[in-house]
């Protein structure tokens, strides 16, 4: 409540995820080294750095696919270092996956039906259709939803391999979607996607940013990214060598001579 | 009239083992072709069946009749008193059947929970020799351990079905084996038309990313392991019973296995009709190799005993199912919920 009226009064942004000295390594080699990052709620947050900087291992961290040596991660200030996936899912963070993750032999539909739990999928409420059939039916409605806002709905019967690279990508942002998130982590959701649709993959996260959604991606597109992005982190080493909040931040970052030389060193 | 008495009992043998393998296969089809577990200790599954009518439905019988002596020669003693009852009144050979079968469900859920838990840190081809591995130990120790089911020497069950005449007792069993098929058929059926066979093909698919959506994946492959042993265990009942006794070699890992594999590659994995369509094919054409072997070897001037074509064909039509049509003769097909199946419609 105070942190709310202090938010309205100071024009501050709230903050939804941070970092605390997060620090990992891998047979003495540092990928992380004490990272503190602050994702703010309705933001979208990006995290750049060449190969090898430390930023999938910073998501896989976060989002419980990697333990950590030390450090916080915090969530809405609940403490969620070093817990499992599931149960990071279940404080309302969903990640998409570096290469397309789709459910190859399943259809687009199931794919998106797959990413919500389910009261049918325990063994006893499976047989008893009377359990899940509502729910089913509300599910399914929402992903037509979802599906057609991502222009994905003729294709929902079509099995998920059937779809094109940037279909897919698309699709992972149509799973995390139907989980009703609060923080969707995207691991360079535009990766070998044509310019055209990676601004249309875009238009859709800023439609969603909009409407009260967070974001923390990692991408290496500057050339398309830069131009949505609110706050920017840049790594190196396993460290965040700079950080910048707004445009004019960001410019400035970007102009940051230490910046410019690991990118060129890269 | 012999020939057609025997050819009688040559159909009736076959209906009898589809039923049997009908249902081990069905649930490996659940574990595996749904949910991606490479159970290949599914013969434990079907041993712990055995176990539970060797092991401890005789020891409740020898305690029940108070009969003395080593476990084998009172198995028998308890075996045949518990018959002469099931003569005299069929509802016994019947409560001890249902029994039996709870017991050996059980049982199997137990072992089948237990033996999953590796998975844990291990995964897929590691996850299946160590399944494998368990497998062989305890079968091992049953075939060696005479204490447990009268390992190499055998033990006897009792005849539930007592009170059916000899020559008729086959059929029956053969009743019994195919409708107990057919029932879990459709409760599979039932069971994996719904969200939860979704998110076992999810995790087929994509074990990662259903963690990443919610799910924990140990609950998830405990509880369908579970059920899947539980329900293979019946087969293994069911096979004690029709065999009148029970011994450590009748379950091995080429039977129960590595034939139900081969059953789920030529029907079509993640496909329970599929299913049904390759145990029985696969029956039919084992129980005709197995009756005609020496023709076949003679016919075609085998350069080998004429006990190894039986493999040798397996073995070859594995490879060639793999090679030409991996998906097996009937494709999976998309679980298609009622809401799902409207929209289609529309």
């Amino acid at each position: 409540m105070i942190q709310g009226i202090i938010i309205y009064y100071f024009g501050d942004a709230m903050v939804l995820l941070e970092t605390k000295n997060l620090s990992k390594s891998f047979d003495g080699l540092k990928a992380l080294d004490n990272v503190n990052i602050n994702v703010e709620k309705s933001k979208l947050t990006l995290i750049m750095g060449p190969n090898g900087s430390g930023k999938s291992t910073l998501i896989n961290a976060v989002s419980g696919f990697l333990k950590v040596d030390s450090g916080k991660v915090l969530f809405e200030d609940k403490d969620i270092t070093n817990k499992e996936p599931n149960e990071i899912y279940d404080y309302g963070i969903v990640r998409t996956f570096q290469n397309p993750e789709p459910l190859k032999s399943m259809t687009v539909l199931e794919n998106i039906l797959i990413s919500e739990r389910h009261i049918g999928e325990g063994v006893i409420n499976a047989l008893f259709h009377s359990k899940w059939i509502k729910k089913e039916e509300e599910m399914v409605e929402k992903a037509f939803k979802i599906l057609e806002f991502l222009k994905l709905d003729h294709r929902w019967d079509h099995t998920s391999k059937s779809l094109s690279g940037g279909q897919m990508k698309l699709l992972e942002i149509g799973r995390a979607l139907m989980t009703n998130p609060k923080l969707i982590i995207m691991d360079e959701p535009i990766a070998g996607v044509a310019p055209g649709l990676a601004h249309d993959i875009f238009s859709h996260v800023i439609e969603l940013k909009n409407k009260g959604l967070s974001f923390l991606i990692v991408e290496h597109r500057l050339d398309i990214v830069l131009k949505y992005v609110d706050n920017l982190y840049v790594m190196f080493n396993g460290s965040v060598i700079a950080h910048g909040e707004g445009s004019r931040e960001i410019e400035r970052v970007l102009n940051d001579p230490k910046v410019i030389e690991v990118y060129i060193g890269d | 009239m012999e020939e057609v008495g025997k050819m009688v009992e040559l159909i009736s043998l076959i209906l009898f083992f589809f039923g049997l393998y009908m249902i081990v296969s069905l649930s490996l089809n659940l574990e595996f072709g749904y949910g991606g577990i490479p159970n290949f200790g599914k013969a434990l599954s079907v041993l712990t069946g055995a176990i539970i009518v060797g092991g401890i439905l005789n020891r409740l019988l020898i305690w029940y009749f108070g009969v003395s002596g080593d476990f084998i020669s009172a198995s028998s003693i308890a075996c045949y008193k518990l018959t002469e009852i099931i003569i005299q009144n069929p509802l016994v050979g019947l409560g001890v059947f249902l029994i039996t079968i709870a017991m050996a469900m059980i049982a199997g859920a137990i072992v089948g929970a237990l033996s999953i838990l590796p998975s844990a840190k291990l995964r897929e081809d590691y996850l299946g020799v160590t399944l494998l591995a368990i497998s062989e130990v305890v079968f091992f120790i049953t075939y060696y351990d005479v204490r447990i089911i009268g390992g190499y020497y055998g033990i006897s069950a009792p005849d539930i079905l007592a009170f059916i005449p000899g020559e008729y007792k086959i059929y029956a069993y053969t009743v019994l084996a195919i409708v107990t098929g057919l029932i879990i058929y459709l409760f599979l059926e039932r069971l994996l038309n719904s969200p939860y066979g979704r998110v076992l093909r999810g995790h087929r698919e994509n074990e990662d990313l259903i963690k990443a959506f919610g799910r924990d994946i140990m609950k998830l492959r405990i509880k369908t392991v579970a059920l899947g042993s539980a329900l293979a265990a019946i087969a293994g009942v069911i096979y004690v019973f029709y065999s009148s006794n029970v011994t450590g070699n009748a379950f091995t890992r080429v039977e129960w296995t590595f034939y139900p594999f081969l059953i789920l590659l030529l029907g079509g994995k993640g496909n329970n009709k599929g299913v049904v369509l390759g145990a029985f094919l696969f029956v039919l054409i084992r129980i005709l190799i197995e009756f005609y072997k020496f023709d076949i070897k003679e016919l075609l001037h085998l350069p080998f005993e004429a006990v190894w074509i039986q493999y040798i064909f397996f073995g070859v039509l594995a490879l060639l199912v793999l090679c030409y049509r991996p998906e097996g003769l009937l494709k999976e097909k998309p679980i298609y919920t009622p809401p799902i199946k409207s929209k289609l419609q529309n």
